[in-house]
Formats: C-alpha cells, structure tokens, sequence
C-alpha cells in the first residue's frame, strides 16, 4: 500500500494548486484550533448575544488599523478606569474622594458617547453616599456632569453595604436627561447662549461636553479633560472599587465592531472553526450516506436498488430553500437544522455517480473472483469495490465542503441561520439588515466575504489538486 | 466411476433490453451437455461467442442457466444459492484469464491468498501453512518474500501463479481454467500449463480448460470439445480429435493455425468465408451451414444436428460425419 | 533493393524511476517488395521500433537517435513538418495496435478511409470516395459498405477497412502491429491470407509485427527477434525457422505447440529485464542455459554469421 500511497502523493502534490490549497488549509485549521482553545464553546450564546458584554464598544467603529491610512484623523476608543481615588480629604463631617480619569483629546473629533461605569460601591454609614461626575476641559472650564445617590440599605442588610459588585453601575450618560440640563446651564453661563435642554439633546452632548461653540456650531475642543468622579460620604472606608470612563472612539479593535459595538474580529475568529465544522460534517455525513447507498444499490441491484434511485431522484427534485424555510420555521434556526437539509438534499448526486462506478465495477473479473470464492455480498463491497471507488469518494467530500460552507453562509444570509453562533454569513446577514452597505460600513461586508471566499477556495485548490489521482486520464505520465 | 461435474442439457442465455418493449436473448450457451472426470482436464475449444467462457461460468454457477442441470459431485445444484453453495465454492474454483484485472490491487499477496481461507473459516496457524504450501506449489519462492508484494510489483506470469495458488489454497476438487495463458508470454506458457498438470496429479482434480488455442489443448487436455454459437459440435480424446477431425469446423479451426514452417508464406491458408454467427439470432438448422463448404443446402439448413456417437468414443453433431470420418 | 536501413537506433523514454529503455541500438533492413518479421514478446521494444520509424513519440521521450535510411535520405534529419508532409502515411504508413477499435463510431467507414486523399492529396470528396470504393474491393469489402458506420462491421471487416486507410495513399511501406492478435484464429487466417494477396499484387514492402512467431513464419520473409530492446537475431525466414543460432530464438520456437506434429512445447523460466536498469552484459544471461559465467559483465555484439543471418550472442564471437 505504501507504494501506491507514494504514487497517489506524488500525483496530488505535482500542481501548485494543491500547494496553494494545503497551505491556505493549514492556516484555516491553525486559526481555528487557536480559536477553539482561546474562547469558550459557549462563546455565542454567552459573548456574542450578550448585548450587556458589547456596551461599552463603539457602535459601527472602523478597524484600528485604519487610523493609519488616514493621516491619524480618527478619535480612539478609550476606556480610562480608576480604584485608586487621586485624592481624598475630609470637609467637615463629610469625606470627598476623588476619582480622577484623564482623557486627552488629540483628533478633530468628536466622541461618539460617554459612559461612567461604577464597580463595588462598599458603604458603611447609615446615610447613603452620593457620587458626582464633574469633567474639567481643557480651557479650565467645569461642568458638572451627573449627579447619582448610591440606593438605601434594604431592612436587613448590615454594613458593610456593597453595590454595584456582581454587575456594575453604568451609565450611559449620552442618553441621560440630567446632562441636558447641566450642559444648557453651562452653554447660558458660559457662552451667553440659550439652549434649551431639549435642543441640547438634538446637538449631542459630546458636542457641547468636547467642543466650543464657534459661529453657531460645536468645533472639537482638543487637549486634556479631566473627568472626576466625587464620591461623598460620611465614612472614610466608603469607596468605589472601580470607577471608570468609557470615551467612545470611531476605531475600535482589529476588524471593528458593527452596530452592536460587538468586536468584529472575535465573530469573524470564531467563524473559522465553525466553517470548518459545518463544511466538514455535512461533507462527511453526505459522502458517507451517498456513496454506501450507492455501492449497496449498485451492487445489490433489484428492488433495493430501484427503491433507492426512486428516493434519490425525488430528493434532487425537491426544492431545498422552501423546505429549509419550512423547517427552520418548525424547529427554529437551528445548526443541527441546516446540516440536517444539507445532507439530506447532497446525498442524491453522489449516489447516481457511486452507482454507475459501481456497476461497472460488478462485472469485473476481480468480483467474479471473489464471487466464486464464496465471498458474501457485504465483503465484496467492503473489500473488493469500496477500494475502487474510495479514492473518487474522498475528492468528492473535500469537493462538498466548500459548497456546504456557501450554502450555510447564504442560508444564514437569508436569515435562516443559527443565531446562537456566529458565523461569516450570520455577520454577513446582519450587517445587510443594519443597511450596512448604504451606511458604508465596508469593514463589516468585506472581511465575513472574503473569509467565505478564502474558506471555499482552499477546499477547492485541494479537491483540483486530487483530481489527477482520481482520474487517471489525469495522470502525469509515470 | 460417476463424473466429478455433469453439465446436462445446459442453456445459458442474456436478456439485453433495447429500446422500452423490445429485449433480445443471446443465446450463448443453447444446450450443452458435458460432464468431467476427476484427474482429466476437458479443453472447452471455440472463437468469440461460441459460449466456451459462459459455459465455465454456468458451470460454477458465476451464472444462472435458464435450463438444464448442473450436477456435482452427485449433488444437483442447479437451484442452489447463496449459504447453500458455500460448500460447493469450496470445492470448485476458477482460474481468471486476466493477471492483472482479477487480483485485488490493494491487497497483498498474503491478503489475497488468504481471503478464502477467511471466507471458509480457516484458523489463523491453518492459514499461514496453507498459504505457504500453496506459494510454494505454484513455485514462487521464496514464499516469505512474496506474501508481502503488492500485484504490481510481480510480472504477469508470476501474478497468474498467485491466482492459481489463490485457486487451489481450498484445495478444491474442480477447476474452471478460463484462458489461464492466453495473456502471458509464449515463452512462459507451457511453464504455466505445466504447473496446472502437476497440480492436478497431485490433486486429483478435475479441470475445465477453456481456450481458442487449440494447439495447447492438444498438450494439455485429455479430452476436447469444439464448441460453435452455443453448441459442442465435437467431443473426444484430445489425441484422436486432433489427429483426425471430422466435423468441417474443427478441420477449419485447425487449417487457420499456423505451424512455425517458412514455406507458410508461399501458400493461402484454407479457410472458410465469413464470420462466427450473431448469438441473437443463429442460422437456422446447423448453425455452421452458412460457412461450411460441405453444406447440402437442404437438410444441413433445415435440420439441426444432434451429437452422435461413434465408435472411438468421439462424439460429433454433423449430418454428414461417416462421409467425413472415412476421409 | 534496400528500401530501408536502420541502423543505431535508440529510443529511450523517461518514467518516474528512470531512463527506460525501450529500444537499444538496433540495426534492421527491409528490402523492396519484402515482408520483414519483429518478432519478440511484451516489452521487447518491437512496437517502440514501429512509432520511432513513424515518429509518432509520445511527450516522455528522453532519447532518440540513430539513423533510418529510406530511399537514401536519413529520416532522422528531416523535420518533423517534412517528415508530416513528405513521409507520414504517404511513403511509410502504419495499421496500429487495436486500430479497429480506434475508428471514428460517428463517421461512415468509406469517409474515414477516404480522409487522407481529401486532406492530403487535396482531391474532392467525390473522387476520394471513388477511390475508396476501388480500395474496398481490393481488401475484399463490398464496395457499398463505404456507407456504414464501424459499429455495424464485425472485427475482421473493421481490420480489413484498417488495412485499406493504410494502403489509400499508396505508400512504399506498411507497418502493422499485431493487426490479428484481436482477431479469432478463422479471421486471422482471412486477415493473412489478405495481406499475402496484397503483399503479391500491390507489392507493398511490409514491417510485420507480432509475438507469434508461427505468425510470423506465415507472412514474412526475413525475421528480426527482438529481445529486451535488442536485436537478437535477424535472417531471412528459412535460417532463423529451420536453423535458430540464438538460445533465446531457439527457446522461442520451441515453447510453440505444435498441431502438426508430436512435440511438447518448452518454456523458458523466469521474466525478461527491468528496461530501466538492464543487465550489463547480455541481457538474455539470467535465463539462458549456455551462460557462462564470465560472459556475464560485458555484452555480445550483433555479428554476421554467415550471408545475411546476424547473431548477438557470445556463442558466436568469442
């Protein structure tokens, strides 16, 4: 055998295609065992869905990379945490501490939120403490932010009173109605300029917080802000374990995010394994299912065989999209749903081909060899015509794993596909649905493409490359 | 002593469908009776579409006839299949005409030795012996080297020996030899017909050989039979067949070969005009008459001739056989 | 008259092991009017000396050289657009191995052998079919047969229509390939028969080439044994038949079974050489039963026994 599996290499190995093809290959295997060991199994339906693990992420924000291209234009996403308060002193019967965050704003731009994130408020005193939020621009200037009381004691609880531990205080101040009415007190006092809170609103409270007003528009303020947060309370042991800022940037991460503010490199990551997973079982399970029926029909003949031509023509005449949105709509968009329809409807073609190959092969002297030495029907197809056809059965199932990759893609492009895991077509899906392409959000579209492309060239490099081995006409003289 | 195997009456025929109504019958075997002694070889003589290669596939039941009996070993086995013929697979064996397309290429030589050994439910210390002694019966030595080769690895006179050595590990009673050499070297034949008859002393086997090369068949059958579309049309000791045909298609078959004679260049082979008949739809009466220079024109068309026995245990299917015999 | 001289040539093709062989400096002469035999079995090289002489090679060629003289002009200098336009099928043409298997099952016979008249001797299609009929005939197919196609012609009819697209331009010399080994003996018969009548009226030269050498010994006049890419022994019929100088011919004749009289026939054991790595003295050594030992290392030279009967064997030089 070793010969011939010399021979069959050397055969496969002879293009550059399947270099190409077994090199793309390896990178696809190495990123997902990489993927595989450095995130959860869970990942989708605990990350990924999880719209609470994405809030701090700017929405739609370019790749970082980008900066680069564009002359360093754009604002970084910044998240600035503190525990540690810069100073703390004692006024009167109260105690101050001061968390101090400092941001320094070196693009013309604008962020595109603010949040203040509170971690482990540890209380001791019966009176509840407050905390403030006060950011000092760069012109000196401060504006005093947002205005929180920690909540009361609950009639059963003993100090020391811990909140914010298990899940943190956040608060997006983008959207809170007490900035509107700081920030139009601020516009009054410090521009002489009426803005109601509502208008205030309208503007974006990034604009006025990062900006000053120049002939009726917000121009960027650049230099350093620095956001404090004041904790006021009766206890000196009262503090907040973390206390952080989160200054939403327009660049995030190595792929961006999308609308979500989900890490798009993570998605786009955890799709390599999964393509590799869906391309690979329904390949397996369609060529195993397929190519048996086939040998068992082709050689047993008679009404077995008749039954299974019967079911197979009616299987490639069935409409697959109808019925799978049949299905998902019964059971749901399930990943066991999807590579169930694949398989079922990729079987019929290899059964026809198998088949043929098989009847040729029956009338052989080697079958009537080891019919006459008294071989049962099952050995014979095991040892006899399985061998034969194996090796055009294997470059089928490497040549099915592109086609069942594009096929989960498109089906999970149309909506049909496993939300709980992300997958390029999913990304893909939901970047069309968000009106991605309009908004012009290429770095969501154009990576999940790409890799769906990448992923089904590689298989396909290989399967051109196992041509040769599988067709003698092929075949390199020798 | 009764026969080994006894082929009475036998018609194999292949239904070949064309077009949505119509199916044709080949008749490639159409009634034949022949039956084989243990220790003889019988030589199964004839052209393409004479039925000689179906005739050994009927009778190892590789192929259903459609009527007569097969009758082995005094057994009929005629409706017997499946697990019912697994002891009659045992004892009866063919030996393939192709080296090269009737050995497993992903085998070994081991495997493929084996495997009936496997198929009857040898142990696995009966199973080495055995294969040893028949590499060594077929006279590939050392056995120990070649039980590891692949088939590609051997040339084809050394392939055949495998098949026969594949043949006899069961130590079967018949053998079915269907054109053992007719895909070897001249030069090698005789080593291998040769082996094949020591085997059969040894073995006391009874042996079908099927061949259009009537020349080996002279050295290496006892008995002959001629066959034409579908029939035996001469039976009888190799010897005296050949010494003497009567039937004007073995005297044909027999002028067409030619002898290593340089004076064969000089004279026009005698031959007879035409081809073998179509097997869908043989002449009628005797099935030669077309081509026959002997032909009557009257009964030779209209009636078909049964074999007859003659006196030197010669049996012949031809209207005019005394005519011929006095010759 | 010598109508074609070859003399050195070699053939070598390139495989996954190695440089094979396939034809190893070999010398042959056909004279005008003469059947020449080659004679040897499955890898002598007998088929590989047929495509040299048509230059036919395939794409895996790693020699070939030597000299083939046909009416004084060494084909090997020619190039291979002269050798296409003067030579291929107009003075040397070639009825291939399994040729009658090879024939176009969607053009009608008569076309087929018409084909190269149209193509190469421009003539129109009326003529060519004209000509063809008239070739029919002389190869005994019925004229009206020109309008079937292959799949309604039994074999030796298709051979028969082989053998008259060989003859339709006319050449000097036929080369053919086991023409009858597909063929029933009855038809064999019919086939040589046909070619000795042809051999008589058209006076065609003839390369035969076959691995029966009772065969041979019913068409050709002069024999050449070919044996793991060599000339063993060349003479003229009668010599190498009636009285075989090399071991290796002698066994050959003698493994034939003879119908006519009482011989048992002989076999000579084990396998012709590994054409990529073939012995280096005389490459029929291993199963010859005169081998000297000594003769072993080095390798006999093809001699001239006496008038016309060359030997390449060591019992014969020294």
């Amino acid at each position: 055998m070793s010969k011939y599996l010399r021979n069959t290499f050397s055969d496969f190995w002879a293009s550059k295609v399947s270099k190409i093809g077994v090199f793309f290959l390896f990178i696809v295997i190495t990123v997902s065992i990489y993927t595989l060991i450095t995130f959860p199994l869970d990942y989708g339906v605990r990350y990924w869905n999880n719209p609470k693990y994405w809030v701090d992420n700017p929405k739609a924000a370019m790749p970082q990379w980008v900066n680069s291209f564009l002359g360093g234009g754009l604002l970084d996403h910044q998240i600035i945490s503190t525990s540690v308060p810069q100073r703390s002193y004692p006024s009167g019967i109260y105690y101050m501490k001061f968390y101090e965050h400092v941001f320094d704003l070196k693009v013309d731009q604008f962020p595109t939120f603010l949040t203040l994130k509170l971690e482990k408020l540890v209380y001791y005193s019966s009176r509840t403490p407050t905390i403030k939020l006060f950011v000092t621009r760069p012109d000196n200037k401060t504006i005093e932010l947002y205005r929180l009381v920690a909540e009361a004691p609950l009639p059963d609880e003993h100090p020391p009173y811990v909140r914010y531990a298990e899940e943190p205080k956040r608060i997006l101040l983008s959207g809170e109605t007490q900035l509107s009415y700081f920030l139009s007190e601020f516009l009054l006092k410090e521009y002489h300029v009426t803005f109601e809170p509502s208008e205030v609103t309208k503007i974006g409270y990034e604009k006025v917080i990062f900006g000053e007003l120049y002939e009726d528009n917000f121009r960027p303020l650049k230099g350093k802000y620095i956001f404090t947060v004041l904790l006021h309370t009766l206890d000196s042991r009262d503090q907040i374990g973390k206390t952080t800022i989160i200054i939403g940037g327009q660049i995030y991460g190595f792929m961006g995010t999308d609308i979500l503010g989900r890490d798009l490199s993570q998605g786009l990551l955890f799709g390599f394994p999964v393509a590799l997973l869906i391309g690979f079982i329904t390949s397996v399970l369609t060529t195993v299912i397929g190519a048996s029926l086939g040998i068992i029909g082709g050689y047993i003949g008679g009404r077995l065989d008749d039954a299974i031509q019967r079911i197979s023509d009616i299987m490639n005449n069935l409409p697959q999209l109808p019925l799978l949105i049949f299905l998902t709509f019964i059971f749901g968009g399930k990943l066991w749903v999807i590579v169930t329809v694949l398989v079922a409807f990729g079987w019929s073609t290899l059964v026809i081909v198998v088949r043929s190959m098989i009847l040729q092969i029956k009338s052989s002297s080697l079958i009537e060899a080891a019919i006459s030495l008294g071989a049962s029907k099952w050995r014979i197809m095991a040892k006899h015509i399985f061998p034969q056809v194996a090796p055009y059965i294997l470059s089928q199932m490497i040549f099915y794993t592109p086609s069942a990759i594009l096929s989960e893609a498109a089906l999970s492009f149309l909506g049909l596909g496993d939300p709980s895991i992300p997958t390029w077509g999913q990304i893909l899906e939901y970047g069309f649905r968000n009106g991605a392409v309009f908004l012009g959000y290429w770095w969501w579209i154009l990576p999940p493409g790409l890799l769906i492309v990448f992923s089904a060239v590689t298989f396909v490099f290989i399967a051109l490359g196992l041509e040769p081995v599988v067709n003698p006409k092929l075949k390199r003289w020798r | 002593m009764s026969a080994l195997l006894n082929l009475q009456n036998i018609k194999t025929y292949y239904y070949v469908r064309k077009g949505l109504f119509k199916t044709l019958t080949i008749k490639a075997v159409d009634d034949v009776s022949i039956s084989i002694d243990r220790g003889k070889t019988v030589a199964i003589v004839g052209e393409s579409g004479s039925g000689k290669t179906t005739l050994g596939k009927t009778a190892l039941k590789l192929v259903e006839p459609v009527s007569g009996r097969i009758i082995f070993e005094d057994k009929d086995i005629t409706r017997l299949s499946g697990n019912d013929l697994k002891w009659f697979r045992r004892k009866a064996q063919m030996i393939f005409q192709d080296p090269f397309t009737s050995l497993n290429p992903y085998m070994t030589i081991k495997q493929i030795i084996e495997e009936p050994l496997i198929i009857h439910g040898f142990s696995e210390k009966e199973r080495e012996e055995r294969i040893i002694k028949a590499l060594m019966d077929v006279r590939l030595y050392p056995p120990e080297e070649f039980i590891l080769k692949y088939p590609h690895m051997l040339s084809g006179g050394q392939r055949q020996r495998v098949g026969i050595a594949r043949s006899l590990v069961l130590e079967p009673s018949f053998i079915v030899a269907d054109e053992p050499v007719s895909m070897i070297d001249a030069s090698s034949r005789a080593e291998i017909l040769f082996l094949m008859r020591d085997l059969q002393k040894k073995y006391a086997m009874g042996i079908m050989y099927i061949t259009h090369d009537i020349a080996t068949a002279k050295y290496f059958s006892d008995n002959i039979a001629i066959m034409y579309a579908g029939k035996i049309i001469e039976y009888g000791p190799s010897q005296v067949i050949l010494r003497e045909p009567i039937h004007p298609y073995t005297v044909a078959l027999m002028n067409a070969v030619p002898d290593p004679d340089p004076q064969n260049r000089f004279k026009m082979r005698r031959i007879v005009p035409g081809e073998p008949p179509n097997p869908i739809n043989p002449p009628s009466g005797c099935r030669f008459h077309p081509r026959c220079p002997y032909s009557d024109g009257q009964r030779c068309v209209k009636e078909e001739p049964q074999m007859r026995d003659f006196d030197d245990h010669r049996k012949v299917a031809c209207h005019y056989a005394e005519q011929f015999i006095k010759r | 008259m010598v109508l074609l001289e070859i003399k050195d040539l070699k053939l070598y093709y390139k495989t996954m092991r190695g440089l094979l062989k396939a034809v190893d400096n070999i010398r042959l002469s056909l004279n005008k009017g003469e059947t020449l035999g080659l004679v040897g079995e499955s890898g002598c090289g007998k088929s590989s000396t047929a495509i040299a002489i048509m230059r036919l090679l395939p794409r895996n060629v790693g020699l070939f050289e030597g000299k083939i003289m046909f009416n004084g002009i060494n084909l090997m200098d020619l190039s291979e657009s002269e050798f296409r336009e003067k030579i291929r099928w107009k003075k040397i043409s070639m009825v291939f191995q399994g040729a009658m298997n090879s024939l176009n099952p969607v053009l009608k016979v008569g076309f087929q052998v018409a084909e190269p008249l149209i193509l190469h001797q421009n003539m129109d299609k009326k003529e060519a079919l004209k000509k063809a009929r008239e070739m029919f005939k002389l190869v005994g197919l019925p004229p009206d047969f020109v309008d079937r196609y292959p799949h309604e012609l039994s074999g030796g009819m298709k051979q028969r229509v082989v053998i008259a697209m060989a003859l339709i331009l006319n050449p000097e010399i036929v080369i053919l390939d086991e023409p009858t080994s597909a063929l029933d003996v009855s038809i064999q018969a019919q086939i040589t028969n046909l070619l000795k009548n042809l051999k008589k009226e058209l006076e065609v030269s003839m390369i035969f080439i076959t691995h029966d050498i009772a065969l041979a010994s019913d068409m050709c006049d002069k024999i050449g044994v070919m044996y793991a890419g060599q000339i063993v022994e060349l003479s003229s019929s009668e010599n190498i038949l009636l009285s075989p100088k090399h071991p290796y011919t002698q066994k050959l004749i003698a493994s034939v079974p003879l119908l006519r009289e009482e011989k048992m026939p002989e076999f000579i054991p084990g396998a012709p050489p590994d054409l990529v790595n073939p012995p280096k003295g005389c490459r029929f050594y291993p199963r010859c039963p005169y081998a000297e030992r000594e003769l072993e290392e080095k390798e006999p030279p093809l001699v001239e026994i006496e008038e016309d009967h060359f030997v390449k064997c060591w019992l014969y030089s020294g």
